[in-house]
C-alpha cells in the first residue's frame, strides 16, 4: 500500500505538509474513507427539517444520505439508497414527505428509512424475507445531536461525539445562548459556492487570520478601516499589516486541538462597542430576563471569532454562519453557507443578520470573493515543481501546550492548522 | 454609445422608451461604468437576486445580491481597488435582453413595471459561463428620463452552487 502509515508520515511535517495531500486523487479517496467514512461529520441542523416528514439531502464524504424528522418527531440520518437496487430514493435538496418511494420499483420506505413496502410482493419466493432490515435504505451506524447540530458517523465504533467535540464545543454554547431562546436556528437560506481547490483550502482558510489584510486588501478603505457592513455604520475593524492595528490582530488568541483537529481564533482584544438602538436593547432586555444582567454581558462578550470543527464545519461569530464544506473531488469543493438567526430575538434583528451575510458571504459577496480566488490560485500553483511543500510554521516557536495537550497561541499564527493536520496525520493512519 | 436615450414625449409605459432605457442600462454593467448604473436608482432603490425559486422576499432569507444604493457606492468601490484580486484579471460581461413587456402601469405614481429576459455571459481565466433569467423593474418616470424603484433578478439556477461572480445581471 503505498499510502500506509509510515508513508504518511513522510507527507506531514509539523511545520509543513507535502503537496500531494491537495493534488493526489488516492490521497483524496484515503480521506474520504478514514476522515468522511469513518470519524464524526457534520450533516446539519435540526431547525432545518422542523415538521415531521420534514428532510434534507446532503452527503458524508461520497455518501449520499438524507437527514429527516420522522413520526416519531426525532431526527434520522439515513443513507440515500433504494434497499433494492441503488437509485437515489430523495432526490430533492429538501422537501416534506409522509413516505419516500424510489423511482424505479415503487419501493416505499418510511422516513426513519425502513423498508415500508415491496411493490407486487407476491412476485417473490417465500425464501425472501420482505421484512430483513437490509432492503430499507438503512440508518448510518452513528448520530449525535449537540443543541441542535447534527453529526453522523458512519462507523459503529470510535470516540462519542461528546469526545469529539471536545472543547471545541463551547463555540457552540457561546453562538446559541446568544438567543434568548437558547436556540438558533438556520432556516434564512443558505448561499452555496463552488471552488476549483482541495477542500482543506476552505478547512484552514476558515481559522486564519493571517490572510485578512492580505487577501481582502480591497476590502480595506486609506483610513485603513474596512468597509462599514452594517447600516448606520460607516466602517468595521481596523485592519492593517502595519502599527497598532496589526498588534491588536496579533494579540487574538488561538487554540488548536492536536488530537481532533479542531481550532478557534479568540475575538478581536478591542471592546467593541455594543450597539444602542431600540432593536438590540430589546434583545438585551430578553437576555437579562433569562440569564440576569451579568451572565448577559458574558453572553455579549464574545470570545472565539472562527471555530473550525474538523473536518467540514466552521462557526464564525462576528458575520454569523455556519459553514459546510463538501468535498466533491480532489481539486473541487462545494461550500454551503447558512445564516444563523437567533430564536427569540425580534425579527428586525435577525433579518438584519441575514441581509449582512448576503455583503460578506455570497458568492457574489464582498469578502468571501477574495477567498474564492486565493483557493483557485493555490490549487493551480500547487502543480509547480519548484517545491515539495505547503508551509504552516508561523508561530511555532511559540506554541505553548495548554492543560488538555492542545496547540495555543497568537490568532495570526498557522497553530490551528498545525494542529489540523496532526489530527489529519492520526485518523489517516488509523487502522481500518 | 447611447447617452440620454430616453424622450419624454413618450407616455408612462411607451415600450419603445423602456426597451432603450433598457439596453442603455446593460450597457453601463457591460462597459464597467458602475457608478453611472447605480446613478440610475431612485435614492430608495435597490437590486435583489434572490437564491430560490419563488421567493417573495429579501427579507429574512439569504440572496445573492441584495444592494441599496449605499451598498452599490461600497461594492463599486472595492471593484474599483487596485488590489482586488477576484478582478485581476476582470470579468467581462455582455447582457442581452428580449421579451420585454410592459406589466402594469401607475399613473398616479408615475411608475411601470417591467418584465423582461436576460442573458448573460461572463468570461475570465478561460471559463465562460451563461446566465439567464427573468428581470423585473420597477421604473419611475423622473424628469426627461426613468429611475429603477426596483430591479430584480431570478436566475433559472438561483439555487446552484456558484464560482465568483463580480458583475450585476
Amino acid at each position: 500500500m503505498r499510502l500506509d502509515p509510515e508513508a504518511l508520515r513522510t507527507l506531514v511535517h509539523r511545520d509543513r505538509v507535502h503537496r500531494s495531500l491537495y493534488l493526489d486523487p488516492e490521497v483524496f479517496d484515503l480521506e474520504m474513507h478514514k476522515i468522511f467514512g469513518a470519524g464524526w461529520v457534520y450533516v446539519g441542523h435540526d431547525s432545518l427539517v422542523p415538521k415531521l416528514g420534514d428532510f434534507i439531502t446532503t452527503r458524508i464524504g461520497k455518501h449520499p444520505v438524507v437527514m429527516s424528522r420522522h413520526a416519531d418527531g426525532k431526527i434520522y440520518v439515513i443513507h440515500n439508497s433504494c434497499g433494492h437496487r441503488g437509485a437515489i430514493v430523495c432526490n430533492e435538496e429538501k422537501g416534506n414527505a409522509q413516505i419516500f418511494r424510489c423511482c424505479y420499483h415503487g419501493w416505499t420506505f418510511k422516513t426513519n428509512g425502513d423498508l415500508d413496502a415491496v411493490a407486487m410482493p407476491r412476485g417473490y419466493g417465500k425464501d425472501f424475507d420482505l421484512s430483513n432490515p437490509a432492503l430499507g435504505m438503512g440508518r448510518v451506524a452513528r448520530v449525535g445531536i449537540y443543541r441542535g447540530f447534527v453529526f453522523a458517523s458512519l462507523s459503529a465504533n470510535g470516540p462519542s461525539l461528546e469526545e469529539h467535540l471536545g472543547h471545541a464545543r463551547d463555540s457552540i454554547d457561546e453562538l446559541a445562548d446568544r438567543a434568548p431562546d437558547g436556540e438558533i436556528s438556520l432556516g434564512g437560506g443558505v448561499h452555496k459556492y463552488l471552488f476549483r481547490g482541495n477542500w482543506k483550502l476552505q478547512l484552514e482558510n476558515a481559522v486564519d487570520m493571517y490572510h485578512v489584510p492580505f487577501s481582502h486588501e480591497s476590502t480595506v478603505r486609506r483610513s485603513g478601516k474596512q468597509f462599514g457592513r452594517r447600516a448606520g455604520e460607516d466602517s468595521a475593524s481596523a485592519i492593517s499589516d502595519r502599527g497598532s492595528a496589526a498588534q491588536r490582530w496579533e494579540q487574538r488568541s488561538a487554540w488548536g486541538s492536536r488530537s481532533n483537529g479542531h481550532g478557534y481564533n479568540g475575538h478581536q482584544p478591542i471592546a467593541e462597542q455594543l450597539p444602542d438602538d431600540p432593536v438590540f436593547n430589546a434583545y438585551r432586555a430578553l437576555l437579562e430576563r433569562r440569564h440576569g444582567v451579568q451572565r448577559t454581558r458574558e453572553i455579549l462578550t464574545p470570545k472565539r471569532h472562527n471555530t473550525a470543527f474538523y473536518p467540514n464545519m466552521t462557526l464564525q461569530a462576528l458575520n454569523q454562519h455556519v459553514r459546510v464544506i463538501v468535498p466533491v473531488s480532489v481539486d473541487r469543493t462545494e461550500v454551503h453557507v447558512y445564516p444563523v438567526m437567533l430564536k427569540g430575538a425580534p425579527d428586525e434583528m435577525n433579518k438584519s443578520f441575514v441581509r449582512h451575510l448576503n455583503v460578506t458571504h455570497s458568492a457574489a459577496s464582498l469578502i468571501q470573493t477574495d477567498d474564492l480566488e486565493c483557493f483557485r490560485r493555490c490549487q493551480d500553483g500547487l502543480n509547480a515543481q519548484g517545491s515539495d511543500w505547503v508551509w504552516f510554521a508561523r508561530g511555532i516557536d511559540t506554541d505553548k501546550v495548554d492543560e488538555r495537550g492542545d496547540y495555543v497561541n497568537t490568532g495570526t499564527g498557522e497553530v490551528q492548522q498545525r494542529a489540523q493536520y496532526a489530527a489529519w496525520l492520526r485518523l489517516m493512519s488509523a487502522e481500518g | 454609445m447611447l447617452d440620454k436615450v430616453v424622450t419624454m414625449a413618450a407616455p408612462l409605459g411607451d415600450l419603445r422608451t423602456i426597451e432603450k432605457f433598457l439596453i442603455h442600462e446593460a450597457q453601463l454593467l457591460d462597459e464597467r461604468r458602475f457608478e453611472e448604473w447605480r446613478d440610475l436608482f431612485t435614492e430608495d432603490g435597490y437590486y435583489w437576486v434572490p437564491l430560490e425559486p419563488d421567493q417573495t422576499s429579501p427579507e429574512g432569507r439569504a440572496s445573492l445580491f441584495y444592494d441599496d444604493k449605499r451598498m452599490m457606492d461600497i461594492r463599486f468601490e472595492r471593484l474599483r481597488h487596485p488590489n482586488i484580486h477576484s478582478q485581476s484579471p476582470p470579468h467581462r460581461t455582455c447582457h442581452l435582453i428580449g421579451n420585454i413587456a410592459v406589466e402594469s402601469v401607475d399613473e398616479r405614481q408615475g411608475e411601470c413595471s417591467v418584465i423582461s429576459n436576460m442573458i448573460m455571459t461572463d468570461y475570465r481565466m478561460r471559463t465562460q459561463r451563461l446566465f439567464s433569467g427573468r428581470v423585473q423593474h420597477r421604473l419611475r418616470q423622473e424628469g426627461d428620463s426613468y429611475k429603477i424603484v426596483m430591479k430584480r433578478v431570478d436566475l433559472i439556477n438561483c439555487d446552484d452552487v456558484f464560482e465568483l461572480i463580480a458583475v450585476p445581471f
